[in-house]
């Protein structure tokens, strides 16, 4: 009888204390955001979407290489010796001509695996993060802008199965 | 009162696996007697995402990525574990600085994986401020590794050899910042929850784990300290130089009820929040200059090697078995996961109790499924 008229004065007493706290708390200032008429700044390293400045783009392909899940596609010719010669912000020559850099954000895990092995720094990662679309293919980011300018070359001709 | 007296018919229950409280998407069926649990069967593998199968079709520093997203709540100690292994597969040896720089990381990931564990337990069993005090706190971690890693939780940021980024200026400060004004929450948080009546009554004399259930069952982490052993693997096998760090080992004491029981675990972590405030303290106290890519190679190809490594993460022990064809891609990463060996354990604890009980089991025990389905 004893304890259980113990157990009821510790459990409110318990909880008043907590009240308390609460209590307190009222009287501080408030640690949210009103999310969509503020904004908060994020730092300058965030990791949100990826950018391609194409014009500085070498073709190399490390990023392909690097991406763990493969969501970045890309096609490059070799430049003709005739055409005017191109060059990077840095002064990287540009000896191909990437005619596809796709992007699938809707694939990329945002690891920033892609942004280190660039040699031009044209591959960056932005703090910019309301990209939200309406359409899963209007994820698929198209960076490249110029056209294939060579021949598609032929398909190989199958060898007689005899020659193998 | 016998229990067996009132025996009637049984019931299966399916619990998840979509639930809120369990922690994920686990689904356990219940064999249920009216409110008296006589069977838990768990059901996973609704996570699975394949990380072994995926670790070898990427290269080595590819694999960093999924390794953060297995245990996605303390990924800087997930990926701790993968780099650990692959430099103690190719003999690379990393300078102090980054070795501090990881402790400093891993243990601020151990508060914030501690403090939703114990924000979300709160709230299985009732109590909701609690967990909007944790979550608070956690967000000031998470802000912390955005500024320095770009990324609010899955870092990619301890690299094989290195870490992805030095801290940025004024970081330090920060921190400090942070760590003073996070000891008295730590003390508000046992007035506002860890004393309570009420969380003690669901609490202290529910789902106990005996000293030789958790060693038979090879529990580990905050669960195996909670039955009352100390045993850390930063204590018994020192890595990044935690053996040049001054910090206990809190254990569970049993001191309402008996040992082994789901406020033990709890406290644990409460107690385990305080060390790693102490540990962050002397890490930046001690921070060395240096440059933390110096020994970052630039192609990771190990010698045809197999190396086991194991670390303490948050949730117990992370083991990592990688073995090398002596090619760019991982041949095997087989992973050991702390929460899969506690959630073996669960049907033999929670049998015979209430469904009510199996809430405050599940939360106890602090499992995250994205760790046991991989």
């Amino acid at each position: 009888m004893k304890r259980y008229f113990k157990d009821i004065f510790q459990s409110i007493w318990t909880v008043l204390q907590g009240m308390k706290i609460t209590g307190n708390h009222l009287f501080t200032r408030s640690c949210t955001l009103q999310y969509p008429s503020v904004k908060w700044e994020l730092p300058e390293r965030s990791r949100m979407r990826l950018f391609n400045k194409i014009e500085d783009c070498i073709g190399c392909g490390q990023c392909v290489r690097a991406c763990p899940v493969d969501c970045i596609y890309m096609t490059t010719e070799k430049r003709a010796k005739q055409e005017p010669p191109l060059f990077a912000a840095d002064g990287t020559p540009i000896k191909l001509r990437v005619t596809q850099f796709d992007i699938d954000m809707s694939l990329c895990c945002y690891c920033n695996l892609c942004t280190y092995p660039c040699p031009t720094h044209c591959l960056v990662m932005t703090p910019e993060y309301e990209f939200a679309v309406q359409s899963k293919q209007d994820f698929l980011y198209r960076f490249a802008k110029e056209e294939p300018q060579a021949p598609p070359k032929p398909a190989p001709t199958p060898r007689p199965a005899a020659a193998r | 009162m016998q229990v067996e007296a009132y025996a009637g018919e049984e019931m299966v229950l399916n619990m998840g696996p979509q639930h809120p409280s369990t922690h994920g998407v686990l689904r356990l069926e219940l064999e249920t007697d009216g409110e008296i649990v006589r069977n838990v069967i768990p059901h996973i593998g609704y996570l699975h995402r394949c990380f072994e199968k995926h670790a070898e079709k990427v290269d080595y520093p590819g694999v960093i990525p999924f390794c953060d997203r297995m245990d996605y709540i303390a990924s800087m100690n997930n990926s701790l574990g993968y780099a650990l292994a692959v430099e103690k597969l190719m003999d690379l040896e990393v300078n102090e600085r980054v070795k501090t720089l990881r402790v400093l990381m891993a243990e601020l990931n151990r508060i914030a994986s501690h403090l939703l564990s114990v924000g979300t337990y709160a709230m299985d069993i009732g109590s909701f401020t609690p967990f909007l005090h944790c979550f608070r706190e956690r967000e000031k971690i998470l802000d912390l590794f955005e500024w320095l890693c770009g990324a609010r939780l899955l870092y990619n940021y301890n690299w094989v050899g290195g870490v992805s980024h030095d801290i940025p200026d004024g970081f330090e400060a920060k921190t400090r910042e942070f760590l003073g004004q996070f000891e008295p929450v730590i003390a508000e948080l046992d007035k506002l929850l860890s004393y309570n009546k009420i969380f003690l009554e669901r609490t202290a004399n529910v789902g106990i784990i005996s000293e030789e259930q958790a060693l038979s069952h090879n529990v580990t982490g905050p669960n195996l300290r909670g039955s009352g052993i100390a045993w850390d693997l930063r204590r018994e096998e020192p890595y990044c130089g935690y053996d040049t760090y001054d910090f206990e080992v809190p254990v569970g004491l049993g001191e309402y009820g008996p040992l082994g029981s789901c406020w033990d675990r709890y406290y644990v972590r409460v107690r385990e929040m305080e060390q790693s405030l102490g540990l962050i303290r002397q890490a930046l106290d001690r921070l060395p200059e240096g440059d933390v890519q110096e020994h970052i190679p630039r192609r990771v190809r190990p010698a045809k090697n197999e190396v086991y490594d194991r670390t303490e993460t948050p949730r117990g022990e992370l083991g990592y078995y990688v073995v090398s064809d002596g090619g760019l891609i991982p041949f095997r990463v087989k992973v050991k996961s702390p929460c899969f060996t506690v959630l073996s354990l669960l049907p033999a604890i929670a049998r015979g109790g209430m469904v009510a009980d199996i809430i405050a089991i599940i939360g106890s025990i602090d499992i995250v499924m994205g760790e046991i389905d991989r």
